[in-house]
Order: C-alpha cells, then structure tokens, then sequence
C-alpha cells in the first residue's frame, strides 16, 4: 500500500466545552478520494476547517508527506500543500478571475509592483485548464454563476500545485449543498477530474454522491471518526445505519403519541412560498403539538420559519393564526401575536453578548414588566431569578454578561426570553440543539416536552432526523423547498429510514 | 516544500489561540475618564491657581453648557451605533431662527423651534432607518442642508432685538450655579433615567450591540433609531437655544466649532464609537474635560491653535484607554 501523503493523528477540538473533534485519525492516499459523512454536528466541518489551518487543534498531529505540519493559517496549510474550498463560497466578487485564482500568490505576476495582466491572465488560465474551464480569466468574478465562481475556487486550490511541487490535496466542504442536480454533476464531474492530479477530502450530506466518487468513506460521529470503509465494501444503507446508530440516550426516547382529534388547530400555513427558498408550503399546528420539519441546510427549513415570525416576507400565500389570517411585517408583529423564535445562530441572532442575562432575558417582554412607564427592575429580578432557576441555568447572577455564558446556558436564555411571555402560543425553534452538548440537549428535550404539554405550539426546523423523530408528535419533511414527506401524529410513526430518504 | 517549523520528531499543535486582551482592567478602564478629567484640572490649577476659584469655576460650568447639551444627544445617537453631524449645524439653524423670530412672536418661538429641530432629527432618522443609509451620510447631507439654510435665512449675526428675557434666563446665576449648566445637566439627567429605567434605554442598548438580536426580539428597530435621532434634533435645538441666551444673538456659523468637540466629548467620556456601551455619566465627564481644556489652555496662556491638537492626543488617549479590546474578537 502507498505512503499517505495527509495522516491525521488523533486530533481533538472543544468548542467552550463541547467536543467537535475527539481523537480523529484518518489517512489520505496519494490521488485517493475520502468521503465524509456524518450528520450535522458530527466534526467534518471542524475536521476540514483544522486541516486547512482555519482553526487550530488542542491536540493531535497533522502529517503531510512525512513532516508534521503546524497549520498556524491558511496560507501555511497553502504552502504545505492542503487547499480548502468552503462551504459559503470565498471569491471576492469584485474582482477578476485571475485574480482570484492567484490570490495573495501574485508575486509572478508582477512587474515593478504592478500587475502584469498578461502573465496574470496566463497563469490563471494554466488551472482553470485543469479543470477543462471555459471561463475567462479577465471576466469580473460577480458576473459568473454559482457553479462557475466554484471552479473558480477549485482553480485557485489547484494553485497550490505549483507552489509546492507536489500534487495538492483539496478539502471540500459541502461543494453541492446549495446546489442544483445540473451544478452537484459538475463538480462531481470535477472530483473526478481531480483524482488524476490531486488528493481530495469531501465532505457531503448526500450519501448517494459519496457513494459515487469516493474511494473510501468515512464516518464520523459525535466528533469521532466512528469507521472507515472501501467504497465496494458498503451501501447506503450501511452508512445510514452508521450514521444514526449510537447508542440511544434517554433524551432520544420517541415522544408519545398525541391525538390530535379535538384540538385547536394553532397554525395553519396555506400554500405559502418564496422564491429560491420554498414553494407551496402547507400544514396545520395544533396546540400541545410539535411539529418537526427535517430538512438539511438550504432547503428551505431555515427560511420558512423566519417567515412565520415576520423576518422574512413570502411572496405568496397565507399565514393563520388561531383562526385569523395574520400579515408578519417585522418580527414585533409575531411577538406581539405570541409568536417566539429561537434562531439557529445563537451568537448573532440569539444573545446580545454583551447584556446581563437579565437585560437578555426580558427584552422581548419588557412593555409586559413596566410599572408606569418605568421598568419595574424588582419585579424584573424576581422573575428572571426564578426562570434561572427552573431551567437551571448556570450562571454566576443574574447580571453575568451573557458571552460568558457556555452555548447550553445561553441556550436556556435564549428559551427563556420567550417562555417569560404571559401570552406565547407558537415557539418556532430553529435547529436548537445546534452546538449543544448531550446533557443540555436531554434538558431542552425535556423542557420542549413539557411546554407542549401545557398547550403550547412548536414548530421544530432540525436536519439531524434523531431530533426531529424524538421530538415530534407529526413530521415533515422538507428538501429543495418543497414537501418531500408527511407523518401526521395521527399516523403511525415513521421509521428513521423512511424520513431520512425523504430528506436527501 | 512543507515549512513546518524545524522537527525533533513531532512539534504538538499549540494548545490554546492566544487571545486578544485588554491591556488595563475594567474597574481601571471605567474610571479613566474621570482620573483624565480630575489630572487636568489639577494641572491648569497648578500652572494657574486661579483657575480653580469659585469664579472661574463658575464660567467654566456655564462654558461647558452647549457642549454638554449637544454631547447629551449625540450619546444616544452613538449609543445606537450611528452618529450625527448635523447636530452643530442644526442648532446653528435654531438659533438664526429664534433671533428672528423671537421679537415678533415671542417665547412661543422657542417651542415652535424646538418642534423643528425634533422634526428634522427624525426625518433624518427616518431616512436612516427606513432607506438603510448609514446615518454618517444621512447626516452629512444634514449637515451641508441645514447650515445652508440657516445661510439663506440669515447671512450673518442676527441680535435678538427684543424678547430676550424668554431666553435670558438661562445667562443668570441659581445659587451661585450658572443657570445653563443646570438647564444642560438637568436634561441629560432626566435622559439617563429614561436610558436606565424606560424600556426605550434598553432597547437603546440592544440595538447598539447587536441590531439583530434586537430585532428577532420584537423591538422596533427602525422606529426607537427615529426616536433617538429626534432626541438628537431636540437637543440641537436646545444647544441653539443655550447659545441665543449666550450671545444674545443667532448666526448661521454659532455653533460650527462644536460638532468634533462635542462628538469627542461624548467619546473621551469612554461611550464606545461602535454603540451600544457607555452612557451620560460618562458623558458629562466627557463634556468636562474638553471644556477644561478648552479653557485651561486659554488660561495658561497657550496659544489657541494648539488647541485641536490637544484634543486630538486626548480622544486617542481617552479611547485607548476605554476600550475593551476582549470585545475585538470575531464573534463565531
């Protein structure tokens, strides 16, 4: 068997406690292709993002050729041969091709300080060729499509190869989540291409894809690389059961069946859509109901839950609330209704860092709290004391800046800010078991539980199919922004299977 | 080739990113300001031991009073995350228009006025927030407007030819206290128990750190922004007024000189230029010390143009002094 040219040695990487990455190994083979695949959460982004010197390690070795790397940034990974190619594309819009591609490594390319552009444009040329990419090197980056500014990221990987004289290795991470079947064809097409010149890590969602290219695929869960297998050796049903299969803690139990026979019907959304986001969405919400939407990144989930809270506009459609058609304009309008949102960034959208977890806690409330026109800060203080503590979050005081919170705590503030209000019917939570760990997670599993069984409304968005199945009474399934499945909770349960091929 | 440092075997990835932190703590940071204010005075008192008599005291509080008035409003403004230019050119405009107006119709003029300058701050504001322009440009085109119109309405000083008693009083002394300064202080103390005690001063604060937290929260963004520029307009109008008692008279160009001081001011109190932490306590520390340096440097008799530079050296100072660079991260 060949030398690797990339050995990962028992990588780890917390995040504020939680564990991405927890004793990784993997071998990368010259012009090999590794698929990784896990659910959400799993490390393959941590992974990607460690080796091409993105984020740093705790612990562990990265080898590339038989010398150990300190990938203290990207352009040391550069020079050692790793070129990584993002998620959410990182072209600069404003610029050419050419550009682009040599980004930062121009120094060829200039004479006397200035641009040569024909040496510029020539050397541009050289990768996208090896791509068979028609694309001019003088066009303006922001003209091109999605597909082709991918190329261009990939030509400008591809650089790397002269620089160092070896054949690079190329991470991908995600290439064709946000892509249409057209765009995921050509850059499969391009894996493919790649293999005679390079060796690539790929990380993707769609089983069947890395089924396709890789040569072999590895599983990863919870942080840890769980197996390693040839492409002949597996299907996707084995991966799938690789995948999901850990062991099942308490907090994944199913939740009990519910009757919805006789209950209010909360929410009803009527053939709502949007473009590029989704289209022709349809449901009913009962009240003591959780209704779960499984749907991967950019599928549409994320979207139409920011319209049911007025943060973004539909273009068509109708949106009821206990009966009364009700137009979101800003997201005041749903709270003053009694709709709350738990948003999938915590950090950017959920916590205001730098407020005490009180000021976090009330803000959405705070007209509910007010003595006179004042704030009524004693009663404030009461209230906010007793959610820390029935939700037990921890917490040095009540007044403890909110960034010093660990992601869980802030987590429960974040709930809080919603459960406090005396009027909330419809929790909409977007994936918020997102960068939790797996205690916090059992207490927020519990917590939905419970709320639904007071007679409140949530409407659940998650792409990893164990929450969305231990959490909801009835399911849908949502992929490229249309309803791919139903499971009412009148309706038997679905098994993991049938939501999950719904999904990808 | 791989530049990886020079091997003995296997170099460990280093444990732990260092971190940016701040040089000073934060007890430190937050009482910098008034530590800058407290060396000043005393060092001009030294230089100059009349400075500190009950008498030069007296015209430095009464000095201070447009500035304050003028720093007053712009810290809502800054504490939102925005900024307003137009506030000197604005209360320039208030005071051309009550010296006109103030002989025929008398102390309703003062209201009328204010209502202006309160209207044009939340138009200002509305643009703003509603046709998203950073109210950096919204404002400088304030800037450029309001002081032509103040230009066009009057080309030059226009005395206050009768009725000045409805402003007058603000040039008198309350219990040996200038009555300007307690006019000024007593407005931005009722501000800051509306920023601390209303729901609006938090709201205040949610937008200036985090817009979007505040508004996933339900608050509504774009109209609290109006309201904090109006606040801002009415206090220019305020500062027009203060400035008519002062010199009896309104000019299109009074009150010029004080956008960048009262906008250091603000600053040098140790209100982040990036919103959303600080406060009018700060402020009036602030306030002080540009008006201390203002005129103490008069008072020692350094030579006027050394003036702006002082100022210069002591926003950068005062600023990185105040900053919490363990804010300066990349949020994740």
């Amino acid at each position: 068997m060949t030398e690797p040219v990339l050995r990962v040695e028992g990588l780890s990487k917390s995040f504020a406690g939680v564990c991405a990455l927890d004793d990784v190994s993997i071998d990368v083979r010259p012009r090999e292709v590794i698929g990784l695949i896990g659910e959400n959460g799993a490390g393959k982004s941590t992974l990607l993002k460690v080796l091409a010197g993105v984020l740093r390690a705790d612990r562990g070795r990265i080898i590339v050729r038989g010398t150990p790397v300190s990938s203290v940034n990207v352009a040391a990974a550069a020079a050692s041969g790793i070129g990584i190619v993002f998620q959410e594309q990182a072209v600069l819009p404003n610029v050419t091709v050419a550009e682009n591609i040599l980004l930062g490594h121009e120094r060829r390319a200039l004479r006397a300080g200035f641009y040569d552009w024909r040496t510029l444009y020539a050397l541009a040329v050289t990768q996208l060729d090896k791509l068979g990419a028609g694309i001019s090197p003088s066009a303006l980056t922001a003209t091109l499509s999605f597909g082709e500014r991918q190329l261009v990221e990939i030509a400008r990987a591809l650089a790397i190869e002269e620089r160092t004289r070896h054949e690079p290795i190329i991470l991908f991470d995600e290439p064709t989540s946000m892509l249409d079947a057209h765009g995921t064809e050509t850059v499969l097409g391009q894996i493919e291409r790649l293999r005679l010149r390079a060796s690539v890590v790929f990380v993707s969602h769609r089983l069947d894809e890395v089924l396709r290219v890789s040569d072999r695929i590895c599983v990863m869960v919870n942080g840890r690389c769980v197996s390693t297998r040839d492409r002949a050796m597996c299907n996707i049903a084995d991966l799938e059961r690789l995948m999901l299969g850990r062991e099942l803690d308490a907090a994944y139990q199913q939740q009990a069946p519910l009757s919805t026979h006789g209950r209010k019907v909360r929410l009803s959304v009527r053939a709502l859509s949007r473009q590029n986001s989704y289209q022709g969405v349809s449901f009913e919400l009962h009240a003591g109901e959780v209704l779960g939407i499984a749907a991967l990144a950019g599928s549409g989930g994320e979207s139409l839950c920011r319209t049911l809270f007025g943060a973004e506009r539909a273009d068509t459609g109708e949106i009821v609330l206990d009966g009364r058609a009700v137009r979101l304009r800003e997201p005041a309008d749903a709270v003053r209704l009694g709709i709350g949102y738990v948003p999938a960034e915590r950090r950017l959208e959920g916590i205001v860092g730098g407020l005490g977890v009180r000021e976090n806690m009330t803000l959405a409330h705070l007209d509910e709290l007010r003595r006179g026109p004042f704030i009524d800060l004693a009663g404030e203080e009461q209230l906010v004391k007793s959610w820390i503590q029935r939700l037990r979050i921890s917490t040095p005081a009540a007044d403890t800046p909110a960034h010093d919170l660990s992601g869980g705590n802030q987590q429960k503030v974040v709930l809080a800010k919603w459960l406090i209000g005396r009027k909330l019917k419809l929790l909409i939570l977007d994936h918020p078991m997102r960068g939790l760990d797996i205690g916090v997670k059992a207490e927020m599993f519990a917590l939905i539980r419970e709320l639904a069984r007071e007679g409140l409304g949530v409407l659940l968005v998650a792409d990893t199919v164990d929450e969305v199945m231990a959490l909801s009474h009835s399911i849908v399934v949502m992929k490229d922004g249309v309803i791919s499945g139903r499971f009412p909770a009148t309706a038997a349960k679905p098994s993991r299977l049938q939501v999950l091929e719904r999904m990808v | 080739m791989t530049p990886a440092p020079p091997t003995d075997g296997s170099p460990p990835i280093p444990p732990e990113d260092r971190e940016v932190r701040s040089r000073i703590g934060p007890a430190a940071r937050r009482f910098a300001p008034l530590a800058v204010l407290i060396s000043l005075l005393s060092a001009v008192g030294a230089i100059e031991p009349s400075f500190l008599s009950l008498y030069s005291l007296n015209v430095l509080a009464d000095e201070s009073s447009v500035i304050l008035i003028l720093a007053t409003g712009q810290t809502v403004v800054i504490l939102l995350g925005g900024i307003d230019l137009s506030m000197a050119a604005v209360a320039s405009l208030a005071s051309v228009l009550i010296a006109l107006a103030l002989p025929a119709i008398g102390p309703g003029t003062l209201v009328g006025v204010l209502a202006l300058t309160t209207l044009i701050g939340s138009v200002q504001g509305l643009i703003h927030a509603r046709a998203q322009m950073p109210s950096f440009i919204v404002t400088l085109a304030g800037l450029g407007v309001w002081s032509g119109l103040a230009l066009i309405i009057a080309q030059t000083t226009i005395p206050v030819a009768a009725g000045y008693s409805a402003v007058g009083w603000l040039e008198s002394n309350s219990a040996g206290v200038p009555n300007s300064f307690s006019f000024a202080l007593a407005a931005l103390m009722v501000l800051a128990v509306a920023l601390r005690r209303l729901p609006l001063g938090r709201y205040i604060y949610a937008i200036g750190m985090a817009e979007r937290v505040a508004l996933l929260s339900g608050i509504r963004v774009g109209r609290v922004k109006i309201l904090g520029f109006a606040l801002a307009g009415l206090f220019s109008g305020l500062a027009g007024m203060a400035m008519v008692a002062r010199d009896s008279s309104g000019s299109p160009t009074i009150a010029d000189s004080l956008l960048l001081p009262s906008i250091a001011a603000v600053v040098i109190g140790g209100t982040s230029i990036t919103g959303g932490v600080g406060g009018l306590g700060r402020t009036f520390i602030g306030a002080l010390t540009i008006t201390v340096l203002r005129v103490g440097l008069a008072t020692i008799g350094l030579d006027p143009a050394y003036e702006p530079i002082a100022y210069g050296v002591l926003v950068m100072s005062a600023v990185a002094l105040t900053i919490d660079r363990s804010k300066a991260q990349i949020v994740k």
